[in-house]
């Protein structure tokens, strides 16, 4: 296994402490390696795998390079999104450790000592749950004991001190108290806090054999932290014993400097034996040559990540002891190693403190070190397997912190994952960082991919129910609709796809509303390698909407809809700057027909008499007036989004930019300029830390929307004022259609708990530019061309509840929303 | 229904002699100024007298009216010939239906009204509304998005019912000052007149009697509370209106349809366009790269980056 050489420098190690105690170094961790299993998962079910992973505890006495494996489970292709929050949620809710150990490492030679320090990568559990689950001769003594439940009563009188070595050797004892006395101070030591504790992997109401028990006192002798140690019996009436361990603390000289050392990939030196029978002479020059090699050692080794403010905090540990002890070591291993995890770098490890016994602590580090990176594909079961996926596409993905030369860390490795799963090409990802056995202290990161199937298809079935004539659903107005979808991933092996679907909401006659989509997706347009990202997209579609141009304003009588049936062409190129930010550029070519509610081609909107009759003479639908419209423009759009989130709350802004320019082509000639420029501000009232269970800061959101057209503008085109998009309060479009728009709208948004309840006022206005559409629809459907809203709501979820009061009549109702207005 | 025959006006000499003698008299003197052919177009609400007025000023009953119902939709155009002098009156249906400007009695009127020539408007209303509301407001806007701004330069506002006593407290004069100072603003407010512009040129008021019970005076004219016989009044004023030197309104394709928008400004789309490009797309992508700079990175990056030095 790898990480074996330190054993080679702990056994002369110990063996020099014990005869010329000048210089010694202490180990706080020890020679067998057992590689524990950190296992992050995104799905909750792995906690139900913990009890079955502590059967093998029981060999778990040393502790070595820890892995972690990263893995999100994705059962189907569809809930991206689902899979992606969950992934989230994990990364929220704090890691889910579960520790295994391989069975029986073969025990090295010399190297058995050593506490189990069981340091999990993402932090201690805490709890009893995960004591129990890190302490392994609980484990221990249940399988070596038979049955795991009997223990046999001392068969003693209760009250007497008994040597360990008068015990017998067939009994199993059980342990019901341990108390842990310091020779030195001659005080007891009780309680689970002393830094010793954990390094006696005995615990209360363990039940133990004699052998186990030499063990533990050999292992507690040999560990460096201790002159001496001794296990004392004392028999109690119910059968049970109490343990006693008394030892004297290992010390050595007070120390005023620390230095921490990152050793990761240098070679162990090797190390001299050293004669019993050696003169003082030959002692003397070993020990120079000892230090001189040390100190090679430390020029060699790299500087640590360890900050200064740690370091500083290590030495005022160091000042404030004097002697330098056992636990004193412990304590700084402990607060080194807990900067390093804590900041996810989860492979460091305090393998050694040398030049003990000078003025300077050496704390040596592994830190982890990247040797190899590797790409592996997995099939269904689980073996190896060649990709269909090319390597490239996965490359770059991934953080340059995870390429060989860097140190390996656990939000490099979460990163990578996210950036994997957002190709949405696999299944399953696991980042497996697991210890180079070639190179010592290096660290192998293995990323191993499940593919999702290429080509898919599926078809499902639904019923809706049609309201008729005044809202209720009669029986010949239940439908039967369906989807029909294939898609065709991962072409060639570089993500680009055909994705296409037939749906309808009635299959009885599908004529009537059949809405289809094909997109071609080819990512990578300038290289997989070039880091450039730009995508080219090519999608047939039509879609059905409900113009809100065509609708009346409040209180008016019903208007006849106005369904706008575009089908057409789109080619565009993305280009991505960052996760959020994008440029698009393309060419739309589309025919746009204009229906009613009989499915039959409309030229004009309609409004109802007071007579009951439908004047025709509406507004025109379409720009060449016969009712069917065909034009190509090209269309940018651009977006710049720095928002993210601020402890659940979202902050940063939001700049879009989109403009439609017409080329010309197409019925009348079309020639125009439509743009709009929208700016949101989420802006942080207060400034609050980052955390996971800090509170949201108070937001307060500014939003402007401003929209103009140039030149040819039909009447589906027109942009519309109200709406849970637009205004609020108002129907789609209740306020008007117009030329130009201008849109304000401030939102507070004051958290409570883990939601948040808001306060908006919102305004919308024409800037008189109704008229300037043709036929004037504000005007012809009674709408006032302008409004304001203001209102207070709640977030539930998804769901926005909120009550708006609409300012030109000014009366308010409660509206449910899906989804988020800004 | 509607006499496009110019036929002789022989209503005339139903008026009394006193009336007749001015009417002559006024006709003639805008025979002198080469006005031969006067159209008075004639607007309101519903039932506040428009047809009434114009069979009072025609002697005729050209125009049906009924206390309780409201005329038909479409207008109608008396002519009259007097001693080479032509007179046509339009009269139009009521502008409001349902509480709202019934928009399509406004585009009859304007298709009606294509190809002809107005020489004065009269806005009708009655003295005895005591109220007024956006509606009047809105009727007003919908009169100058149809004719344009310039309508009110030619025209005369009418205030029917004239034979009434004021409210309690108020005497004649003062109510019929009020009565048009109101109408007057919302006039000024519907038509979206610079007040400046507006005291300017001022709209004059006429006061008119169409009932038969109204008064007459010894010649038989009939007369307003003040004593003015009101027929030859309200000619004067719009003979006076005629000579203010504004020009008539002559209603054609484009006043009807209103200047296209879909034309205006399309010589600068390419400005435009490259205006967009090179300052606001190009704006976004720099805010974007500042972004990008800005990008406040995790600490274990920087420490990746060598750029920690140690401090954290």
């Amino acid at each position: 296994m790898a990480f074996a050489a330190p054993t080679q420098l702990l056994g002369p190690q110990i063996h020099s402490s014990a005869a010329a105690p000048r210089r010694r170094k202490y180990m706080p961790n020890d020679g067998t390696i057992v590689p524990t299993t950190i296992i992050v998962r995104a799905r909750k079910k792995s906690l139900a795998a913990a009890p079955w992973t502590r059967k093998h505890i029981p060999y778990g006495r040393t502790i070595g390079p820890t892995t972690i494996v990263i893995r999100v489970c994705k059962k189907y292709i569809a809930p991206f999104s689902a899979s992606v929050v969950s992934v989230a949620a994990a990364a929220a809710g704090g890691f889910i450790l579960i520790s295994s150990f391989p069975p029986s490492p073969p025990p090295i030679d010399g190297g058995g000592g050593g506490g189990g320090w069981f340091r999990g990568g993402g932090g201690d559990g805490g709890g009893g749950f995960w004591s129990n689950l890190f302490s392994p001769f609980v484990a221990l003594a249940k399988e070596e004991g038979g049955g795991g439940h009997g223990w046999d009563p001392h068969g003693l009188p209760a009250n007497i001190v008994v040597q360990l070595n008068k015990l017998s050797g067939l009994k199993r004892y059980k342990i019901s108290e341990i108390l842990f006395f310091d020779r030195r101070r001659s005080t007891t030591v009780a309680g689970t806090n002393d830094s010793f504790f954990e390094m006696v992997s005995l615990r209360n109401g363990g039940v133990y054999t004699k052998a186990q028990l030499q063990k533990e006192v050999e292992n507690l002798a040999s560990s460096g932290m201790f002159e001496k140690v001794d296990l004392e019996g004392k028999t109690k009436p119910d059968g049970t014993m109490a343990l006693t361990v008394s030892f004297t603390e290992s010390t050595w000289q007070s120390a005023d400097a620390f230095r921490c050392i990152n050793v990761g990939l240098l070679p162990q030196t090797k190390q001299m034996e050293m004669d019993a029978d050696m003169t003082e002479r030959e002692k003397l020059e070993y020990f120079r040559i000892q230090e001189r090699e040390y100190k090679r050692r430390i020029d060699r080794s790299r500087p640590c990540l360890l900050p200064v403010t740690v370091q500083r905090e290590v030495l005022q540990m160091l000042r404030e002891r004097g002697k330098v002890s056992a636990r004193l070591l412990q304590r700084i291993r402990d607060r080194v190693q807990k900067w390093y995890h804590d900041e996810g770098y989860a492979c460091a490890q305090v393998v050694n403190f040398g030049n003990l016994n000078t003025r300077e602590v050496v704390c040596e580090v592994v830190e982890g070190d990247i040797t190899q990176l590797n790409i592996q594909f997995l099939d269904k079961l689980g073996n190896l397997c060649e990709g269909n996926t090319q390597l490239a596409v996965i490359r770059r993905e991934l953080p340059r912190q995870l390429r060989s030369g860097h140190v390996f860390n656990i939000e490099a490795g979460k990163q990578a994952l996210r950036n994997i799963n957002s190709l949405s090409l696999f299944s399953n990802i696991e980042v497996n960082p697991r210890p180079d056995e070639k190179k010592e202290g290096g660290i192998i990161v293995e990323i191993k991919l499940r593919e999702m199937d290429q080509k898919s298809a599926e078809v499902s079935i639904e019923w809706s129910l049609v309201p008729g004539r005044h809202g209720q659903p009669t029986l010949a107005s239940i439908q039967p609709g369906g989807t029909i979808s294939f898609e065709h991933r991962n072409i060639k092996g570089l993500n680009r796809s055909i994705v296409g679907s037939v749906t309808s909401s009635n299959l009885l006659n599908p004529q009537d509303d059949l809405s289809f989509k094909l997109d071609y997706v080819h990512p990578y347009l300038d290289g997989v390698t070039n880091p450039r990202n730009r995508t080219f997209r090519v999608s047939c579609f039509n879609s059905r909407k409900l113009s809100p141009v065509f609708t009346g304003g409040p209180g008016a009588d019903e208007v006849p809809p106005v369904w706008i049936d575009r089908a057409g062409f789109k080619a565009n190129v993305t280009e991505n700057y960052t996760r959020q930010s994008k440029f698009t550029y393309g060419l739309v070519m589309e025919e746009i027909t204009p229906r009613d509610e009989t499915s039959s081609i409309c030229t004009h909107g309609a409004r109802a008499l007071p007579s009951g009759g439908l004047s025709m003479d509406g507004p025109p639908t379409t720009l060449s007036g016969i009712g069917v419209d065909r034009m190509a423009f090209a269309q940018a759009n651009v977006t710049r989004d720095n928002t993210k989130f601020l402890n659940g709350a979202i902050v940063g802004e939001r700049d879009v930019f989109q403009v439609d320019q017409g080329l010309g082509i197409g019925s009348n000639f079309p020639f125009f300029n439509r743009h709009q420029l929208t700016l949101t501000r989420f802006i942080p009232l207060k400034q609050v830390e980052e955390g996971i269970d800090k509170s949201a800061p108070p937001v307060l959101v500014l939003h402007g929307h401003y929209g103009s057209c140039v030149g040819d503008l039909a009447s589906y085109d027109a942009f519309t004022l109200g709406g849970p998009y637009s205004v609020r309060g108002y129907n789609m479009g209740e306020l008007g259609a117009c030329r130009n728009i201008l849109e304000l709208a401030a939102e507070l948004r004051i958290p409570i708990k883990k939601t948040h309840v808001y306060l908006f006022a919102e305004h919308g206005n024409d800037l008189g530019s109704s008229k300037d559409v043709k036929g004037n629809p504000t005007e012809f459907f009674r709408r006032a061309g302008h409004g304001s809203s203001y209102g207070a709501g709640l977030k539930l979820g998804m769901v926005r509840a909120e009550y708006a009061v609409d300012h030109n009549t000014d009366t308010g109702a409660v509206f449910l929303r899906f989804g988020e207005r800004f | 229904m509607t006499a496009q025959v110019t036929r002789e006006w022989t209503g005339i000499q139903q008026f009394p002699a006193a009336t007749q003698n001015k009417l002559h008299e006024l006709l003639g003197k805008l025979k002198q100024e080469n006005v031969s052919t006067l159209t008075i177009l004639v607007m309101g609400k519903g039932g506040v007298g428009k047809s009434s007025t114009v069979n009072s000023i025609l002697g005729e009953r050209v125009a049906s009216v009924s206390a309780f119902q409201s005329e038909g939709l479409r207008p109608i155009m008396c002519s009259r010939t007097r001693a080479g002098f032509t007179l046509n009156i339009i009269d139009t249906p009521g502008l409001v239906e349902g509480g709202y400007v019934n928009e399509q009695a406004i585009e009859i009127i304007k298709r009606f009204l294509l190809n002809k020539t107005i020489d004065v408007l009269l806005y009708v209303d009655r003295l005895d509304a005591y109220r007024m509301d956006s509606l009047d407001r809105q009727v007003i806007k919908a009169i100058t998005d149809t004719f344009s701004k310039r309508i009110w330069q030619r025209s005369l506002v009418v205030l029917t019912h004239a034979q009434l006593s004021p409210p309690d407290g108020l005497n004649y004069d003062d109510f019929f000052a009020k009565r048009s100072e109101a109408l007057m603003r919302y006039v000024r407010l519907g038509a979206r007149i610079r007040k400046q512009d507006f005291e300017e040129s001022s709209i004059p008021v006429v006061l008119v009697e169409n009932s038969g019970r109204c008064k007459t005076n010894s010649g038989g004219e009939k007369i307003l509370p003040d004593g003015t016989p009101w027929i030859p009044n309200l000619v004067e004023v719009i003979t006076t209106v005629i000579a203010n030197g504004s020009k008539p309104i002559t209603v054609d394709q484009k006043l009807i349809e209103g200047p296209n928008p879909n034309d205006r400004g399309k010589f600068f789309i390419p400005l435009i366009l490259a205006f967009q490009y090179f300052f606001v797309v190009k704006g976004i992508q720099r805010a974007i790269k500042q972004d990008i700079k800005q990008e406040r990175k995790p600490l274990w990056e920087l420490r990746d980056m060598g750029l920690a030095n140690r401090k954290f």
